[in-house]
């Protein structure tokens, strides 16, 4: 940076290149490999220094450039005059066989010593050394004289149509420069390789002229002449604008074979292409192949128009054209200040591209080293000032802001050698440009220069003093990166629910909408532009697991957003009744076991008392004693259903006998009961028969109680005994279920046989005195009798004065029914 | 154009020269050339300028890339307004040379008041560089 504000002259630069030639061709030499000839389209370290230097110059900031920029056309100019002289020193710089022309060019283009050149100033045989510069600058050209030819017409031709060969391909050199080695042939054959993907082949040698492509012919009249010939023929590059037909570039004649090709071209008069036919191709030059260089008849003779003069170019720098027109000093070396901004070379070829294309041949070798480099520093400079047109040449300098004035004299090289692609959709009017093959650029490099070409463009579109528009660094953020950092933002503001994310904003916008539709009048139909925020769907996202039809289970595709199931739970909801009811029937169960636990160990601790009165020592026995009865009566109490009811209360019983833990419990209590309670006991057993046999379906322990039942059942008496085999006999079809029940049979056999027993060991026995007795035995022997015996379940055991007991009751035939029914055996008696 | 109509948006402000100061303290003026949803710029053609006193000097920087976080706050210049200010622009060794007085004369009256403030026994910890703590 600091280099480019101390050049004070430049002849500095002369006197660093002497040594460093080698190197910045090397670096250059890198450069090409790496991003390709077409990357680099410019020396720009050449291009900064010079345009610094412009900038420093002691004048005024504007006019020290232009008057710079001038200096450099001038010099230029001075150049081909001394072409002669001039070239072939500076061609001695290049190592020639080098097969990387552009670099070496640009080096040695470098090398060229601006003072010499303001020397010159003969016009005299400027044009014949234009032509010369041009043609040798032209490596199709140049490389003529290293091909063969039949005949000379044949071989202008060839060259010719080689020259466009070769011209069409700035491209095509800059490919060669970056296509490795083993796919290059040798530089003489260069003009005969096939120009390059987008056209045409053409068969190698001089191909005649009427096969003349149509595109070739094309890129020669896009070419348009050398910008060497924008000094000294103005009425050519009116042409040269772009649509102006052949506008013959004057160097397209060696100094060899100047005569020849010349007649040549004056015969062909190459044809122009319609600028209608351009435009209908729309400004899409995406498919095209750069033209070739197109070629002037004759140097300083008017140009053959096919557009009448006035017409007003397509390109947007009309104004530079009408300078021109009306400033016809055309062959004057030092181009006049009003062409400050003389057109731009309509294809935007960069300067360093031209000497690429100029250079290749040179270097190839076939020519004399007198040949030296085509356009001289100063060349490029007019050449990037015509590129750059609209661009203050230190114009506007930002005030205070000093810093930046280095910089700003930076920027021109860069902004006038980036050719890209002029986007479809670019602004109309602009002059679409030459789009070098840049497939081989990095996409990301091709899309800059795209853009660049578009804000070049888009630039030259506006008139006036936007400092911004010649800003030539401008639109360094695309079009679609703009748009992909607003869509991040908007997405930021996604919500599913406005009022609750950004409350504040919401209603200042709607106060701000309502005020506006106040003031506003209902004529004026202007909306200022709303920002919509982008409306997130409130979207139920439920899964659904992906199942195909008839196959069994689900496919195991998930994701973080797709989560899989891995249980299929049912949720299964209760009403609340239901609730109650399953709550009220676990607590009533779970009091009962708790009662049944309660009683359990008043009962262990009740039978354990005899160990522990024995063992305990003699003060105790009393309060083990008190303890006994206490736990007695509790249990006694237990089994009552209300404090204050005595009686055993049944529901109770019958809770407590629902559990299997209960039916243990009531068989181990019975012994230790008092009596009558354990009497109580066996008649709501009795009584309740059915639902205990019920409730023991699944525990079958009923049968647990046969024994102490009995031994209660024998400690009855009569009365007792009958009323225990009633309430057997209870309700209508207890019976029935009773025999259906084994521990039922079990206990009617025990009534029986205790009823029996009584009878007959105790004559005074008041079983007898009602007939409630004989009636229940008598109803007993009916229902046996009935009752199929499938459905009679075997008792335990069957007591054995059962048959007696029959036998006192029932005739002889039923009494041997019974007998068989219930099998029970004379023997048992 | 506006692309984020009703918001604030740094688009707008792209290719346009800015003033930016740092969380540093640093002020670099420079085009703005690129954004991101961070809010970190690229600028272009950037100067530091430092100023001391009612002098300033400027220094050519080239390309930053500035971390979002690290702004305090940004401003568009206007380029067509005149510029008349008080401040005398200074060549850059000498703005330097001013900053370096500066510095020192701010460190001694720093480590003045430490000692005075250690001789009564008190300590204020020094923030050292961290602004935002």
């Amino acid at each position: 940076m600091f280099r480019f504000q101390s050049l004070d002259d430049d002849c500095t630069l002369e006197e660093e290149d002497g040594g460093l030639v080698a190197e910045e061709d090397e670096i250059d030499q890198f450069n090409d490999d790496t991003f390709g000839a077409g990357a680099i389209d410019d020396d720009w370290q050449e291009e900064h220094k010079r345009l610094a230097g412009l900038d420093e110059q002691p004048a005024v900031g504007a006019e020290g450039g232009g008057g710079g920029g001038m200096g450099r056309e001038s010099d230029l100019g001075g150049v081909e005059n001394s072409s002669s002289t001039h070239l072939p020193s500076s061609l001695g710089h290049h190592p020639l066989p080098s097969s990387l022309p552009s670099l070496n060019f640009s080096s040695s283009s470098s090398g060229l010593p601006p003072p010499d050149v303001e020397d010159r100033g003969g016009e005299g045989d400027l044009a014949e050394s234009l032509a010369r510069l041009i043609l040798e600058a032209d490596p199709a050209i140049a490389g003529v004289g290293a091909t063969e030819r039949p005949s000379p017409s044949l071989i202008a031709t060839g060259a010719s149509l080689s020259a466009l060969h070769g011209l069409d391909r700035p491209r095509v050199l800059q490919q060669h420069s970056s296509i490795p080695h083993p796919h290059q042939p040798p530089h003489h054959h260069q003009h005969q390789l096939p120009p390059g993907p987008s056209t045409t082949g053409l068969p190698p040698g001089p191909p005649p002229s009427s096969m003349l492509s149509y595109q070739q012919q094309q890129h020669l009249l896009r070419r348009g002449p050398a910008p060497l010939g924008q000094m000294n023929s103005h009425s050519i590059w009116e042409n040269s604008m772009g649509f102006g037909p052949v506008s013959v570039t004057p160097g397209l004649v060696t100094h060899m074979e100047d005569s020849p090709l010349m007649s040549i071209i004056k015969e062909v008069g190459l044809p122009k292409l319609p600028p209608q036919g351009r435009n209908d191709e729309g400004r899409d030059l995406s498919e095209r192949v750069p033209p070739p260089r197109s070629s002037s008849p004759v140097i300083g003779s008017p140009p053959v128009r096919a557009v009448p003069i006035g017409t007003p170019p397509k390109q947007p720098m009309s104004h530079s054209l009408n300078h021109q027109t009306h400033h016809p000093a055309a062959v004057h070396v030092r181009a006049p200040v009003q062409h400050r901004y003389p057109p731009p070379f309509p294809e935007r070829l960069s300067p360093n591209t031209l000497l690429n294309i100029a250079n290749s041949p040179l270097c190839r070798g076939p020519f004399p080293p007198g040949v030296g480099p085509v356009l001289s520093q100063i060349q490029r400079a007019q050449l990037l000032n015509s590129q750059v047109a609209g661009f203050p040449r230190g114009g506007p300098l930002l005030p205070g802001a000093g810093g930046f004035r280095p910089f700003f004299g930076g920027p021109p090289p860069p902004h006038g050698h980036r050719m890209g692609p002029l986007p479809p959709h670019g602004p109309p009017n602009h002059t679409p440009p030459i789009r070098h093959n840049t497939t081989h650029l990095h996409p990301q490099h091709r899309r800059m220069l795209t853009q660049r070409m578009q804000s070049r463009g888009g630039d030259r579109g506006r008139t006036g003093g936007d400092r911004r528009s010649r800003d030539p660094y401008s639109n360094l953020m695309t079009q679609k990166e703009k748009e992909w950092v607003t869509k991040i933002q908007m997405m930021q503001l996604q919500s599913t629910d406005p009022y609750l994310d950004d409350y504040y904003y919401q209603n200042y916008y709607e106060k701000m909408e309502k005020r506006q539709e106040r003031e506003r009048d209902s004529s004026k139909k202007e909306h200022t532009t709303k920002l919509i925020t982008p409306q997130v769907a409130k979207v139920e996202h439920t899964y659904r697991p992906v199942q195909f039809a008839g196959s069994l289970g689900k496919l195991t595709v998930s994701s973080v957003n797709n989560p899989r199931k891995m249980i299929d739970a049912v949720v299964t909801t209760r009403t609340d009744d239901e609730e109650k009811r399953e709550k009220q029937v676990w607590n009533k169960r779970r009091q009962i076991l708790y009662t049944v636990e309660k009683m359990y160990s008043l009962l262990l601790e009740v039978q354990d008392f005899e160990k522990r009165f024995v063992q305990a020592p003699e003060e105790d026995r009393e309060a083990l004693l008190e303890q006994h009865k206490t736990n007695t009566v509790q249990l006694c109490n237990s089994l009552r259903d209300k404090e204050w009811d005595d009686r055993v209360s049944d529901e109770q019983c019958v809770m407590i006998m629902s559990v299997r833990k209960g039916k243990r419990l009531i068989s181990r209590l019975l012994p230790i009961l008092p009596s009558p309670q354990a009497t109580a006991i066996v008649m709501a057993i009795a009584r309740n028969l059915p639902a205990l046999a019920k409730k023991d379906k699944q525990d079958q322990v009923l049968c647990w109680l046969v024994e102490p039942l009995s031994a209660v059942i024998q400690s009855l008496s009569s009365s007792a005994l009958t009323d225990l085999l009633q309430e057997l006999q209870g309700s209508e079809g207890q019976l029935a279920t009773v025999l259906h029940n084994k521990f039922g049979v079990t206990l009617l056999y025990l009534i029986l046989s205790e009823g029996e027993r009584m009878q007959s060991s105790d004559p005074n026995c008041q079983l007898m005195d009602d007939n409630r007795w004989t009636e229940l035995v008598f109803s007993v022997t009916r229902e046996l009798l009935s009752v199929p015996s499938s459905s009679l379940s075997p008792p335990l055991f069957t007591p054995a004065n059962l048959l007696s007991l029959f036998s006192r009751y029932v005739d002889r035939q039923r009494l041997e029914l019974l007998q068989n029914k219930l099998q029970i055996s004379a023997l048992s008696r | 154009m506006n692309y984020v109509p009703g918001t604030a948006s740094l688009i707008d402000d792209i290719d346009k020269k800015h003033l930016v100061l740092l969380r540093d303290g640093r002020t670099l003026i420079g085009y703005l050339r690129s954004i991101d949803q961070f809010a970190n710029l690229v600028f272009h053609q950037t100067v530091e300028r430092i100023h001391v006193g009612k002098k300033f000097g400027d220094i050519p920087r080239g390309i930053f890339i500035v971390r979002g976080e690290n702004v305090v706050l940004l401003g568009e210049i206007d380029v067509d307004k005149p510029c008349d200010t008080v401040l005398q622009q200074v060549s850059i060794e000498e703005i330097l040379e001013e900053q370096r007085l500066q510095q020192q004369a701010k460190q001694e009256t720093e480590k003045v008041k430490m000692q005075v403030l250690k001789d009564r026994g008190l300590s204020i910890p020094k923030a050292d560089n961290l602004d935002e703590y």
